[in-house]
């Protein structure tokens, strides 16, 4: 099951896009390197290939008498028309005379250095200034535009090569995240299954005995655990019932039939109902309990079905009508249709509980509002009454079992109440929320997450 | 009085409910596991029966769906120490009339066994339902009292047909919730009372005792005064 559609930023995120990613640009530094390591060993090969050439040409040239020097100068250039020697002599004062080479190397006599523009059309050359025995300048040049060819392939070959990694690497990355991806989706949708209660479901299993398998085992392994635990302590609730539950009804039935005795001395029927009285509290109290864990353990989807929560909430209107009457409370009802997958039977119940409190707690004389609404992230049912409503600090407290409110000592209850309503809403994936109303209090019924 | 089969097998609630059933006037006869029970319920005419959900052999449940299957339409208490909705779903669905969780008040459970009894021994062509001074025209959905029609709301309605159907007898708050609105839960004491009291607002004489007197303790009784 895919909760929603794989987006690039998820996929980005996963550890197989990127472990690849890393190596992709490992192996595009490797390219880098080793691309480099060719282009610079093989310039550094050819350059001094020139050089040698470039002081044989010199050695050969000079060899030449010196008033022959010029003829020789030109006739080698002219030898070399198409363009790969270039030969020219300047006088010691920097006066060109003869040949087409007329710029002195910044380097100097005897060292070889790479010119760009040699004027005339002339470059780029590897470029050597020689000392004639007569005090001239005998400049030999030769062409290196190879080696810049060279280099202009190289970068070429890796600006192409890199696009052709970074595509590579990328259409890799993303093919291989997209199946663990799915997978993990898988395992987070049957993860949050479980959580909601579903502990028959168990984590999908690939076979491939990968991390991700070992990984669902052991959750898997943990679920049938807290099976095995929840199963155990509704053992003990159900041991509750039948090791306190039991024997307190009897008493209470013996105590109810003593009652009916007609010889009773006077005063004593009084107090044995009363005594009945308390046992029954006792007894809801243990019945609300087991309630609570039996919907907490989340076992009643069976009677699920779409339900109208705003037509239950105009019920419950209804049936508190004549309470809320009673009390001088205007009961004010606004639902509109709220479809919901749940028990209405239970439904019903939990809004019950939430008018029931809000007419107990309200202000006399006051008004309680049901009412649905619309907020922007989902539908909520508000029950809000205009009574001295919960302190911000006491407001988590009252949701847990057996906490009642510190104004709600002379109001008949259990605590067990809004215990039982979280629950019952828990088991519809819907929760509880209590806010100021400013005054009194409201409880929302909202899609829980 | 009538005669009432009790298929349990615990011992001492076996003759706690048949003690019970007892005091209230029947004749009761106990069947200890399902297989004996199915048996004697279908040999025998009863009024009624209360049958544990979980029995050994043959369970609860499969013995009201033979039961049923054989046509004996007595009406069927079940009584079990699962409590959960789906639980009761499954009884009323097998074929029991109403579900009782264990541990339960005797009291409690012989006006159950009672209303079904009752609701069980009513003629279907009944249209008009009579209690002193009261009368309910069940077909029109009307009420009148003294010959003085009153108007009730459909709730109103219902809760006093309840209430007549079972005239004479004291019924429980929580069997009026379930029987009359039909949800399973304790709704507290005081709603039922204030339901109770609008409806005796309607067809009280003032000056005149109530039609509905209140049983300390234990419910609401509905008389021919």
């Amino acid at each position: 099951m895919l909760a929603d559609r794989l987006r690039f930023a998820d996929i980005r995120r996963t550890s197989a896009f990127r472990l690849t990613a890393m190596l992709g640009v490992t192996f595009a530094a490797g390219i880098v390197l080793l691309l480099g390591a060719i282009y610079l060993l093989t310039a550094r090969e050819l350059t001094s290939r020139s050089d040698r050439i470039l002081a044989d040409l010199a050695a050969q040239v000079l060899a030449t008498p010196a008033q022959a020097l010029p003829a020789r100068i030109r006739q080698e250039n002219a030898r070399n028309e198409p363009g790969l020697n270039f030969f020219g002599l300047i006088s010691g004062d920097g006066e060109a005379i003869a040949g087409r080479l007329s710029t002195m190397p910044a380097r100097g006599y005897d060292r070889p250095v790479d010119v760009e523009d040699a004027g005339g059309g002339i470059g780029p050359i590897r470029l050597l200034a020689r000392r004639t025995p007569n005090g001239e300048t005998l400049l030999v040049g030769r062409d290196i535009s190879q080696i810049r060819d060279l280099r202009l392939r190289m970068l070429e070959i890796l600006v192409w090569s890199g696009l052709a990694i970074v595509l590579g690497v990328g259409l890799t990355a993303i093919g291989l995240s997209i199946g663990p991806l799915r997978r993990v989706r898988d395992l987070q949708a049957a993860s949050r299954a479980i959580a909601a209660g579903d502990l028959a479901l168990r984590m999908p299993i690939a076979g491939r005995h990968d991390e991700l398998d070992l990984f669902a085992d052991t959750v898997n392994a943990m679920v049938e655990d807290v099976a095995r635990t929840i199963a155990q302590v509704k053992g003990v609730t159900d041991a509750i019932a039948h090791d306190l539950r039991t024997p307190l009804t009897r008493v209470r039935a013996g105590l109810h039939r003593i009652a009916q005795d007609d010889a009773l001395p006077p005063g004593q029927r009084e107090r044995l109902v009363a005594a009945v009285g308390d046992l029954d509290t006792v007894l809801e109290r243990f019945a609300a309990l087991l309630r609570i864990s039996e919907l907490e353990a989340g076992q009643r989807r069976a009677g699920f079905a779409p339900v109208d929560l705003g037509a239950i909430a105009a019920r419950v209107g209804e049936l508190y009508e004549p309470l809320a009457e009673d009390g001088g409370i205007a009961l004010v009802m606004d639902c509109a249709p709220l479809s919901v997958h749940g028990d209405e039977k239970l439904l019903f119940e939990a809004v019950s509980n939430l008018v029931d409190n809000a007419i107990k707690f309200g202000r006399e004389g006051g008004r309680v509002s049901v009412v649905t609404g619309d907020e922007g992230e989902g539908w909520l049912l508000d029950v809000r009454d205009d009574g001295p409503g919960i302190a911000a600090d006491e407001r988590e407290a009252v949701l847990r079992r057996f906490h009642r409110g510190s104004n709600a000592a002379a109001a008949p209850g259990s605590g067990l109440g809004l215990s039982v309503v979280s629950a019952i809403l828990g088991l519809h994936g819907l929760r509880l929320e209590l806010l100021d109303a400013a005054p009194g209090l409201t409880a929302r019924i909202r899609p829980a997450g | 009085m009538a005669r009432i089969l009790v298929i349990e097998d615990d011992d001492s609630t076996a003759r706690e409910i048949a003690a019970e059933l007892s005091a209230h006037g029947h004749d009761v006869l106990i069947a200890a596991d399902g297989a004996a029970g199915l048996e004697r319920a279908t040999r025998e005419a009863f009024d009624a029966i209360t049958l544990d959900r979980m029995l050994p052999g043959l369970e609860g449940l499969e013995v009201v769906a033979s039961l049923r299957q054989r046509r004996v339409d007595v009406p069927v208490l079940m009584i079990s120490a699962l409590s959960d909705v789906d639980e009761r779903i499954a009884g009323l669905r097998a074929g029991g009339d109403d579900y009782l969780v264990k541990p339960f008040a005797p009291n409690e459970m012989a006006m159950r066994v009672e209303v079904l009894i009752r609701r069980h021994r009513e003629r279907a062509d009944v249209m008009v339902l009579r209690a002193g001074d009261i009368e309910l025209d069940l077909a029109r959905r009307t009420a009148t009292v003294g010959g003085e029609p009153v108007r009730l709301l459909h709730m109103e309605f219902r809760l006093l047909e309840f209430l007549m159907r079972n005239q004479g007898e004291t019924v429980s708050r929580r069997i009026i919730f379930e029987q009359v609105w039909g949800y399973y839960f304790d709704p507290g004491a005081n709603l039922i009372n204030v339901h109770i009291a609008r409806l005796r607002k309607k067809l009280d004489r003032p000056g005149a005792p109530s039609a509905i007197a209140t049983v300390k303790g234990e419910g609401y009784r509905l008389d021919a005064r």
